[in-house]
């Protein structure tokens, strides 16, 4: 009982953010009532997508400082087990989903369990490399579908709620907002959590930690997993959005790298924080990229850009977008 | 079984070969390691663009592509100064994650500048002195020029980089630096200074690297990735910081790359029907990351290393 009430417990943030927070979900809402082009409906899904993906890595990332770049194997085992799941048998999305998200954790239990006896710059090399194993050997495996991928099939009965099968973007773009919405009430109870306060321990000081009686290698595979339950769920939903997956999109390192570079700029460790960077980045990339890739001799250039913006972040404020409202919060005080 | 034997040949002397040249991409990386705890994830951007400089200046100086890699290796350099002086050294302020973000960022940058102004079609040299001649070493092991050529002067890299950290007093102050920086600053060494040279000499030699290597394998703006994980494979297997490490682990991680084909070769010559589906030569790279992994999670100081 004391969890649910901690994770509906907002009061231990400031009024301004709460406000924010409000207005940016009545715009969310309203938004598909909005004029809007499909292309900006496709980014705002994105968007939502990267949002989830980002407050995942943000648990075990932010709050725990393990810098994981593989989560796109995640993305890639819950996408997968829903695109054979309904391809071979038949299985609802709704039901696939949950599987796929057991599937994850139980897989990350494993790797998991050796990964973080790593620390620091080892255990983010060793993320990419377990992420890059399993992505050739999907490549590879003819169940599902080698380097092409798997083709979902339309099932007809638009709107197909069984199969999250729709013809308007609209009804992906609330189910993700529930998603959304689900996320954060789970991530505000994990905050008041007593893993939660064990992970921030964990950030700040291991052997502090240690001597406080916190069994840290267990803490950091436990919040892994809920990390990996996050990821492997919209990884699910991808697989319904796209109706196409192939290990090069679901899989690759550049999804990993995304994920971790939006929760990043918006700031790590902080609610919000994916939220804010992944409303940066996803608009910027997509507009950017359709913007400079459309003209001849400037594919490359938008990527560049983002490789440059990355690096002043990393370099002048580390902390990220939500670190740049704290410090001007802490001034004004 | 004769074609086992041929098989094991080929793999031992490509295993060799290639490994040496892995052992050179790996050098730059641990060198830049052992000085400042800092993983360099441009590490094959920094390859790539020793690959282009070799692959571009060629033509543009009318000298063989064997001559251009002074030039490779001095471009490196300079890249890798430009690096530290102007992302790395404010990174080192910030958080680890910083540290990651921001070389990552480097790769990220470096990657799509090639792709914007060098196109996404793979390249490589098609004439030069070495190219398209090879020596026969055994029956049906073909040892191509351009490869033993890299492995020579990979080796010769190898004696320049050990005899210049060992046996010059800048080396020596480089050494005093990974292992105390503070105490070689007490001593009157210039650390910043030693910093900015342990990124040259890694610069440098990735650089020749590349001019190397784009001899006989295809330059594209994508190609660092593969290298870059080689290398950390490399590194990890040898231990972090050491150079030694790095030239026996590089050799290593030559063999065990050519080890699928001799896989495949045992199950084709027992000829069974139901085996074919083991064969893992497509495996290649797969089983660099998955040894990357095993070596870190068993052994994390490697073979040679003394930091952890």
């Amino acid at each position: 009982m004391e969890a649910v009430k901690n994770a509906f417990d907002f009061g231990d943030m400031p009024r301004s953010e709460l406000g924010l927070a409000a207005a940016a979900l009545a715009f969310l809402l309203w938004f598909p009532a909005m004029p809007h082009s499909s292309f900006g409906m496709a980014t705002m899904i994105q968007f939502l997508m990267f949002s989830l993906y980002g407050m995942g890595w943000n648990l075990i990332g932010g709050y725990g400082g393990q810098v994981d770049l593989g989560k796109a194997q995640y993305v890639g085992i819950g996408a997968y087990t829903t695109a054979v799941m309904m391809i071979r048998w038949d299985v609802p999305f709704w039901f696939s989903m949950p599987v796929g998200m057991a599937l994850a954790v139980g897989y990350s239990f494993i790797i998991g369990y050796p990964l973080f006896r790593l620390k620091g710059h080892y255990f983010a090399i060793a993320t990419i490399a377990t992420s890059l194993v399993l992505k050739d050997l999907f490549e590879v495996w003819d169940f599902v579908g080698g380097a092409r991928g798997l083709e979902l099939p339309l099932k007809g009965d638009f709107p197909n709620w069984l199969y999250l099968q729709f013809r308007e973007d609209y009804y992906y773009y609330y189910i993700l907002l529930g998603m959304l919405l689900v996320g954060l009430i789970y991530m505000n109870g994990f905050r008041h959590s007593r893993l939660g306060y064990q992970l921030r321990a964990i950030k700040d000081n291991e052997h502090v930690a240690r001597s406080l009686g916190i069994d840290v290698h267990w803490s950091k595979i436990k919040a892994y997993a809920m990390a990996t339950a996050y990821v492997a769920m919209v990884g699910s939903f991808h697989a319904c959005y796209n109706f196409n997956i192939e290990p090069e999109d679901t899989m690759s390192l550049d999804l990993s790298v995304l994920i971790a570079m939006m929760a990043m700029l918006g700031g790590a460790g902080s609610m919000w924080g994916p939220i804010i960077g992944a409303a940066i980045l996803v608009p910027m990339k997509n507009y950017l990229g359709s913007w400079l890739g459309g003209q001849a001799g400037f594919a490359g250039m938008d990527l560049a850009m983002y490789g440059l913006i990355i690096m002043i972040i990393a370099a002048a404020q580390p902390r990220g977008v939500y670190g740049i409202v704290e410090a001007m919060r802490a001034r004004r005080r | 079984m004769e074609e086992l034997g041929i098989q094991i040949l080929k793999s031992a002397v490509s295993g060799l070969i290639m490994g040496l040249v892995f052992a050179l991409v790996a050098l730059g990386l641990t060198v830049i390691f052992g000085v400042m705890d800092i993983v360099n994830f441009a590490h094959g951007e920094f390859l790539m663009v020793g690959m282009y400089t070799s692959l571009l200046t060629s033509p543009l100086l009318g000298v063989d592509p064997v001559l251009t890699l002074p030039l490779a290796g001095l471009v490196g350099a300079v890249l890798g100064v430009l690096c530290y002086f102007g992302l790395i050294r404010f990174l080192l302020r910030g958080p680890m994650i910083a540290q990651l973000f921001g070389t990552f960022g480097l790769m990220i940058f470096l990657r799509n500048l090639a792709l914007l102004f060098m196109g996404s079609e793979p390249r490589i040299v098609h004439e030069g002195w070495l190219v398209g001649k090879s020596i026969l070493v055994g029956p049906g092991v073909v040892l191509e020029s351009t490869k033993l050529a890299a492995a020579v002067l990979s080796l010769f890299s190898f004696a320049v980089v050990w005899w210049f950290i060992n046996r010059t007093k800048v080396g020596k102050a480089i050494t005093a630096t990974s292992l105390d920086a503070e105490g070689a600053r007490y001593m009157g060494i210039s650390t910043e200074y030693m910093n900015a040279l342990a990124w040259a000499v890694g610069g440098a030699s990735v650089g020749v690297a590349g001019g190397l290597l784009v001899n006989f394998w295809p330059v594209e703006p994508g190609v660092g990735l593969l290298f870059t994980m080689i290398a950390f494979a490399t590194v990890a297997l040898g231990g972090f910081g050491s150079v030694r490490g790095a030239l026996v682990a590089g050799i290593i991680i030559g063999f065990i790359v050519n080890l699928p084909p001799v896989w495949d070769a045992i199950l084709r010559s027992i000829d069974a029907a139901g085996l074919r589906g083991l064969e893992i030569h497509s495996f290649k790279y797969t089983m660099v990351y998955a040894v990357y992994f095993l070596i870190m999670v068993l052994r994390p100081q490697g073979l040679f290393g003394w930091k952890q």
